[in-house]
Parts: C-alpha cells; sequence; structure tokens
C-alpha cells in the first residue's frame, strides 16, 4: 500500500471489495437456486464433461427401460396366446381320446369332428393373432397374415427374429415364429396338417386312425410346451436386464448428482458467511467515508 | 536606505500569493473526483531580496528579504505509474472482451441443461429406437421425423447464433474503430494547445490531464507506447506511429486495425481481443460444430450389417448388377447416417433404385454443416420414405418386396451414437478429438469452451486487480487528499490572515509617520 491515501482510494477500495463479495454473492445464490454447483461449462469443465455423459447415458437407459417394457408386453402377449394355444389343444386331445374309443356312435363321431373343425380354426385365428396390429407369428412379415384359413397346414411364415435393443450391444429376439409353434409345413409334424387329417378321420369314422393321431398330437403339445419355456426363460432375460437396467439407472443418477449438485449445507454457510462480510464491508463503508477533517473545521 | 513602503509591498505580495494558494487548494477540492485529475501544488518561493540604492553599498549589515512570490503551478504526476498502467490496461481490455465473448460462447451452448444440442440428439437416437419397436407404424416415423427436425433446427439456430456474435464482434470492431480515431483527433489537438500555452511559460495542467486521461482510455483498446516530447505526445501502436506531436499520422479504420494485426503491430488491448475472438474462438467453435454435423451425416463409420440383410445392387458395397442377400453378420464402412439409411429399404417398397439420404443440404449449399442441414424433403413429406427395414423377401405373386417388420436399420442407426467416428479424415490437427462418438465429441467441444472462458476469467480479474494496483499508486501520487487539502486551507489562510495583519501594521507605522509626526508643541 502506498503512504499517501486519499479519499478517492478509500472509495474504489470500497467498491471494489464490495463487487467482489456480491460477485462472490451471486455465485453462491445461483448455486442455491438452481442446487447445482455446475451451472455453465466454465464452472468446472472437467466435471461438466462427466455430467453431460451422465446426463446422456442417463437418457438412453430411460430409452432401454422403455424398449425392455416393450419387449415384456409382446413377450407376455405371445405367451398368453400359446397359453390358449395350448388350452385348446387340450380339449381337442380330450375329444380325439375320447373319440377313440371305440364305443362312440357315428354322429357322435360327427358332433367331435364339428367341435374339432372348430377348435381348429380358433387354432389359426390364435396363429393369426395381432398385436398392436402386427401378426405375432409371421416373423418380420409382421403386416401379412401368416396362416390362410383354408390351408393353414401349407403357410410358411418368415423366419425373421424381430430384435429389441434393451442395453448397449444387448439385444433380445422378442417373436417366436410361427413355424416354430405349430411346425413346418409339410403333412408330418404340422399342427394344422395333423388337426385336418384327423377331421378327416373323424369324418370316415376311421378310429384307428384317430387313436395313431394321438401321439402325433401330444408330439405338438410337447413342442409347444418347449416354445413356451423357452420363451419363459427369455422373459426372464428380460426382466433381469430391466433390474439391471434400473440399478444402472440408480447408480448413474447418484455420480450425476455427486457430480452436479451443490452441497446445500455448505453453500448456506458460504452464502450466510458472504452476507455477513458484505454488511461489514457496507457498515465499515459508511463508518470511513463519513468523517473528514472538514467535520472539525470551524 | 530603504523605501518606506516596502513593508507595504512585501505584504501585497504575501496577499497575492497565499490567495493563489488558497485558488488552487479550492481548484483541487472542486476537482476531487475529476476523472485524471492530478493535484496541483503552488510552488512558492521567497522573493530575490534587494540591494538598497545608493552610490555605494549598504552599510546595513544583511540582506532584507522582499516577501514571496509564486514561481509555478505543477501538476503532481509520475510518468512511470503512466506507462505502467498502459502496460496493465491493454491485457485488461484483451482478457475482458475474450471473457465477454467465451461467457456468450457458454450461454449458445447452454450446458448444463435439459434444452441443448446434446438432448435433441438424445431424443433423435431414441426415436430410432422407438422406430425399431414398430417399424411398420407411421406414428414412430413421424416421431423420427419431428426429432430430425429439431435437431436440424437446433443445429441452424446455433449456428445462426454463431455468426451473429461474429458479427456483432465486426461491428463492434467498427465502432471501436471510430472510437479510436476520435481520440486520437483530440489528443493531436491538445498536442497544439499544449504546446501553445506552454510556448507562453506557463503550465498546462489541466490540459495536460485530459490529455493523460485520452492515453488511459486508448491504452485500454489497443497496446499504445507514449513519448512525451517538446512538440507534445508521440504516440505509437508497435512500430506503427499513430500521433506525433501535432500530426496525427494514421486514420484508424477497421481495415487499419485488422491488418495491424496481421502485421503483428497491435498485439494487445480490446480491439486485438475482438479480433481474435472473431478470427480465433468464435470462427473455432463453428468449424467445430460443422465438422461434427458433417462426420454425423457423411463421415466413415463401420457398422455390422445382420445376416439375412439384402444388399441393393449396384451400391458401393454391392457392385454386381444382383442383390445380395448376406450369410453371415458382415461388418461393413458407411458414409455416416446418409449412407446407413441409403442401404435401407422404406416403407414405400421402391428396392431397385439407390436408398434415399437422410438429411439433405438447404438450397444454394455445397457441403453440410451446422447452417446448411436440414431434412430430406422427400421424408418431411412423406414419412414412409424413413428406412428401418435391411430384408426383402419374394412374394407369392413373383414380385420381391420388402419386409416391413424388419427393424434391422432403425437398430444400426440408433446405434451409430455408441459409434467411433473419425473427426478429421485430412489429419488437420484442427478438431477438438480425432475420433470418437459424437457425443463424446460433443462433451469435448463444449469442454473446450469451458477451459477456455475459465482461462480468460481468471486472467481478466488478475488484469483488472494489477490495473487496480497500478491506478492506485498513481492516484496515491496524483489524488486530491481533502484531509491535505482542508489543512492546506487552514494554512494558507493563517498566512492570508497573517499577511493582512502585517498590512495593518505597516499602515499603522506609516500613519504615524504622517499623521503624527512633525506635530511637536502644536
Amino acid at each position: 500500500m502506498p503512504g499517501r491515501i486519499t479519499q478517492n482510494m478509500m472509495n474504489t477500495q470500497l467498491l471494489t471489495n464490495l463487487n467482489g463479495n456480491l460477485n462472490r454473492m451471486t455465485g453462491l445464490q445461483n448455486q442455491l437456486s438452481t442446487s447445482r454447483k455446475i451451472n455453465k461449462p466454465s464452472d468446472d469443465p472437467v466435471g461438466l464433461s462427466y455430467s453431460m455423459r451422465y446426463r446422456s447415458e442417463l437418457a438412453g437407459y430411460d430409452q432401454f427401460e422403455k424398449n425392455v417394457d416393450g419387449a415384456v408386453s409382446w413377450l407376455d402377449y405371445t405367451d398368453t396366446m400359446l397359453g390358449q394355444a395350448d388350452s385348446v389343444l387340450q380339449r381337442i386331445r380330450e375329444l380325439t381320446v375320447n373319440a377313440a374309443n371305440g364305443t362312440n356312435p357315428e354322429d357322435a363321431l360327427k358332433a367331435v369332428q364339428q367341435e374339432v373343425d372348430e377348435l381348429s380354426g380358433q387354432l389359426v385365428d390364435i396363429a393369426n393373432s395381432q398385436f398392436n396390429g402386427k401378426y405375432v407369428f409371421n416373423g418380420e412379415l409382421t403386416d401379412r397374415l401368416p396362416y390362410s384359413k383354408t390351408n393353414p397346414e401349407d403357410s410358411v411364415t418368415d423366419s425373421g427374429e424381430i430384435h429389441f435393443q434393451v442395453g448397449v450391444g444387448t439385444q433380445i429376439p422378442i417373436n417366436v415364429t410361427g413355424n416354430t409353434v405349430f411346425g413346418n409345413a409339410n403333412p408330418e409334424e404340422n399342427l394344422f396338417g395333423v388337426l385336418k387329417e384327423l377331421s378327416g378321420s373323424l369324418q370316415a369314422g376311421d378310429q384307428t386312425n384317430v387313436s395313431a393321431l394321438l401321439g402325433k398330437l401330444d408330439s405338438r403339445l410337447q413342442q409347444m410346451l418347449n416354445v413356451r419355456s423357452e420363451l419363459g426363460a427369455r422373459t426372464n432375460r428380460v426382466e433381469l436386464a430391466q433390474d439391471r437396467l434400473k440399478d444402472i439407472s440408480i447408480n448413474l443418477q447418484n455420480l450425476q448428482s455427486k457430480t452436479e449438485d451443490a452441497d446445500m449445507a455448505e453453500v448456506i454457510t458460504n452464502l450466510k458467511t458472504q452476507e455477513n462480510v458484505y454488511e461489514s464491508s457496507l457498515s465499515a463503508g459508511s463508518k470511513l467515508i463519513q468523517r473528514s477533517l472538514l467535520d472539525f473545521l470551524r | 536606505m530603504r523605501s518606506t513602503f516596502s513593508g507595504l509591498e512585501i505584504a501585497k505580495r504575501s496577499l497575492f500569493s497565499q490567495q493563489t494558494a488558497l485558488q488552487t487548494t479550492g481548484h483541487n477540492i472542486a476537482n476531487t473526483n475529476t476523472k485524471g485529475y492530478s493535484r496541483q501544488v503552488v510552488n512558492l518561493v521567497a522573493s530575490r531580496p534587494l540591494e538598497a540604492v545608493g552610490m555605494s553599498s549598504s552599510a546595513v549589515p544583511g540582506q532584507i528579504g522582499q516577501g514571496v512570490e509564486f514561481s509555478a503551478i505543477n501538476r503532481i504526476r509520475e510518468r512511470f505509474l503512466d506507462s505502467q498502467f498502459y502496460n496493465e490496461n491493454k491485457n485488461y481490455g484483451d482478457w475482458s472482451v475474450r471473457q465477454d465473448t467465451l461467457e456468450k460462447l457458454e450461454t449458445i451452448m447452454n450446458e448444463p441443461s435439459d434444452t441443448s444440442i446434446r438432448t435433441v440428439m438424445e431424443k433423435f437416437w431414441n426415436s430410432w429406437q422407438e422406430l425399431s419397436k414398430a417399424p411398420e407404424n407411421l406414428t414412430a416415423r413421424a416421431v423420427v421425423k419431428e426429432n430430425a427436425l429439431a435437431l436440424t433446427d437446433a443445429f441452424n439456430h446455433v449456428s445462426g447464433q454463431l455468426s451473429d456474435l461474429n458479427s456483432d464482434l465486426t461491428e463492434n470492431i467498427k465502432v471501436k474503430a471510430t472510437q479510436i480515431d476520435t481520440m486520437l483527433n483530440q489528443i493531436v489537438s491538445l498536442n497544439k494547445e499544449i504546446r501553445r500555452v506552454e510556448g507562453l511559460g506557463n503550465d498546462a495542467n489541466d490540459l495536460r490531464d485530459q490529455r493523460d486521461l485520452l492515453a488511459d482510455d486508448l491504452s485500454k483498446m489497443i497496446n499504445i507506447k507514449v513519448t512525451d516530447t517538446a512538440n507534445g505526445y508521440n504516440i505509437t501502436m508497435g512500430n506503427t506511429g499513430l500521433v506525433t506531436g501535432p500530426t496525427l499520422n494514421a486514420n484508424v479504420d477497421s481495415d487499419f486495425l485488422e491488418d495491424a494485426v496481421t502485421s503483428g503491430e497491435l498485439t494487445s488491448g480490446e480491439v486485438r481481443g475482438l479480433i481474435d475472438s472473431r478470427d480465433n474462438v468464435v470462427a473455432s467453435f463453428q468449424k467445430q460444430l460443422d465438422t461434427m454435423v458433417k462426420t454425423l451425416v457423411e463421415g466413415d463409420v463401420k457398422v455390422t450389417l445382420p445376416a439375412g440383410s439384402v444388399l441393393r445392387a449396384g451400391t458401393d458395397l454391392n457392385p454386381s448388377a444382383a442383390p445380395v442377400t448376406l450369410s453371415a453378420d458382415t461388418e461393413v464402412t458407411v458414409k455416416g447416417i446418409n449412407g446407413l439409411h441409403q442401404l435401407g429399404y422404406s416403407l414405400n417398397g421402391d428396392i431397385t433404385s439407390p436408398g434415399e439420404p437422410f438429411f439433405t443440404l438447404k438450397d444454394g449449399a455445397t457441403e453440410f454443416s451446422a447452417a446448411s442441414i436440414t431434412v430430406n424433403p422427400k421424408i418431411t413429406k412423406n414419412v414412409e420414405n424413413i428406412a428401418s427395414s435391411l430384408r426383402t423377401f419374394n412374394d407369392t405373386d413373383g414380385t420381391t418386396k420388402v419386409v416391413k417388420g424388419n427393424n434391422g436399420l432403425a437398430l444400426l442407426l440408433s446405434g451409430l451414437s455408441t459409434k467411433s467416428f473419425n473427426f478429421d479424415p485430412a489429419n488437420t490437427g484442427e478438431t477438438v478429438l480425432n475420433g470418437g462418438t459424437i457425443d463424446e465429441f460433443f462433451r469435448a467441444f463444449v469442454g473446450e469452451i469451458g477451459v477456455q472462458s475459465q482461462e480468460a476469467q481468471r486472467q481478466a480479474s488478475n488484469q483488472k486487480l494489477l490495473v487496480d494496483q497500478v491506478d492506485s499508486r498513481r492516484q496515491s501520487v496524483s489524488g486530491v487528499s481533502l484531509d491535505e487539502e482542508m489543512a492546506n486551507m487552514i494554512k494558507y489562510q493563517h498566512a492570508y490572515n497573517a499577511a493582512a495583519r502585517s498590512m495593518t501594521s505597516f499602515d499603522e507605522c506609516l500613519d504615524k509617520v504622517i499623521n503624527g509626526m512633525g506635530v511637536v508643541g502644536r
């Protein structure tokens, strides 16, 4: 400090200091009102780049969570449909077992045949079921009817797998194709082919063949069960992914908060300190400036 | 033998001198708050003593004083502090302008927030994921379109803001040039006037203060060197003469200043800060942003096409005449979003002609940049033109059709967000990041702004401290202290009163001589 002091120097000094105090207070108040310690890139360039990454990743994981929800509902729907197909098939099997019993009169077999035909139609409807307007059992040709009403046993479904992204680099197929569930398009292993043959045998009263077809029905039921258990495993996998995504999201939010959020206790304490400093510099200012030699001269 | 009246003369001189000192004190007090004012003092000296008039040297011992005179009225100022002030002030001007520009850039980038380019970009990537869940759905396509439009709007908007900042800076340079020109002209005319006044033997204190104040202001805008000569101030910027005494050497306009930056004469000050901010800081960040957009749209990136994908005939990847179905996952290099989008098939069912680019240039533009990017008008008109599928199939009627439920392309496109691009294929070293994801590039870009802004803030506040310090030392020398002036006032007033008293005393003596003597015996 130079030796000679003038009133104006004190004034300037006071103003500079007051301005500095105010500046620090604005910074703290900004932190308090936004509850963040990084409000612009220059506040903490390194922290900011982390914070931006956490924000981007969070947005990405939010999307994955939505995708997982979509995957789960698709898988659930498929499972429900397969469950229905399963009960229809069980009913057909019951009827077939009854019909294979040699004591049935011919008109009873007719009635059984009618019911089997009805149930077959229902199975075709199930195979043609739509989720959100999309055929679920036709691979990626979701806009095309997979099974024809008249000759479902000849229909070839698309083998494409529909993938949903449920994580960075993790894609899960969420569909099963009609041919996997109901068998390929040859009469030996195709469910609809078996049912058609069953219906023909019932009409012809060929009880031997009807009981022979029971074995094929069972193998179809078994196949359907296999598909359902695979679906269940897949649903498990998606649900695991869902849990993991939630955990990651929470972790990221934690990290983001650690990087970005202001420590309120600290900010408020600092702000209070600054307020005190500001007030004392104000009062010091008023005391310093108000007197000069002038006041003591007559 | 002395004159009878010499005592009166001494008292009169004293009255005049003390009054002048009092007046100067008053002048100082009056100018306490005048910017650039230096306090003035009256230089009082004892008058030359007189030899008594006579034929021979007086026999009276000692010389008899003849009272007081003032030899000059000086202003108290230290030139060294002035040149120090110019030096610090130019750097303060430079850094404060940079700080200002970078703070504006920070506002334009708007990070961290949920409304920045980064957010729009996230939404764009996510919309492709939405599309991957429902590729045959027009609603999901509309979401992709809207988010793509939001993205290009954001790029266009930020680019526009950067251009605005650029032209603001140019405008500011022009204004500063005019100010500098006016100041130099004022200094020239003050030089002339001071020479005229001082030629008559007086000190042109107040005019000199005005000239120094102008030099102070000038030193914040450009780097100047001031030399005091008999003809007035010579002012140079580097080696370029601006003012030589009564002549103006240069007509300062923005072209002159920009040439001075090129030739290396203009090294600091607000103007240098403005020109650097515009040509380096803002231009560089604009270039980074353009690079990012260009790379996003058409930069080389590796993607893995899944097995079953059908490559169109007659393209870079499949030059043969027939479409090829991939039997295994294949890694290929495509040209950005556009290159990838062109591989895919859209709902319009077109499988022969090359696919549509996703982004196109605005009318008249030749290169992708933040300003020129826009969504392909065909897509904005009809969202069916957004490609999402990578497969075709042969329908029962023998025609080849698009597998509308395939989401391969949508997945690959949303996956570009985590793919590494090459931002500097020509190896110029000018990009903030050579290779990395788009997101990483943007982070590096914003981080760079943050670092530079932080540096500018620190430099500016340091420089401000230095300027304040020098100024306070200058104030300590030249500033008016009211206490001091009041004390002086008492001193001079008492001296004045005493001089008046001594005149009264001489008056009484004379009264005695004139009216009281020679009346003996009356």
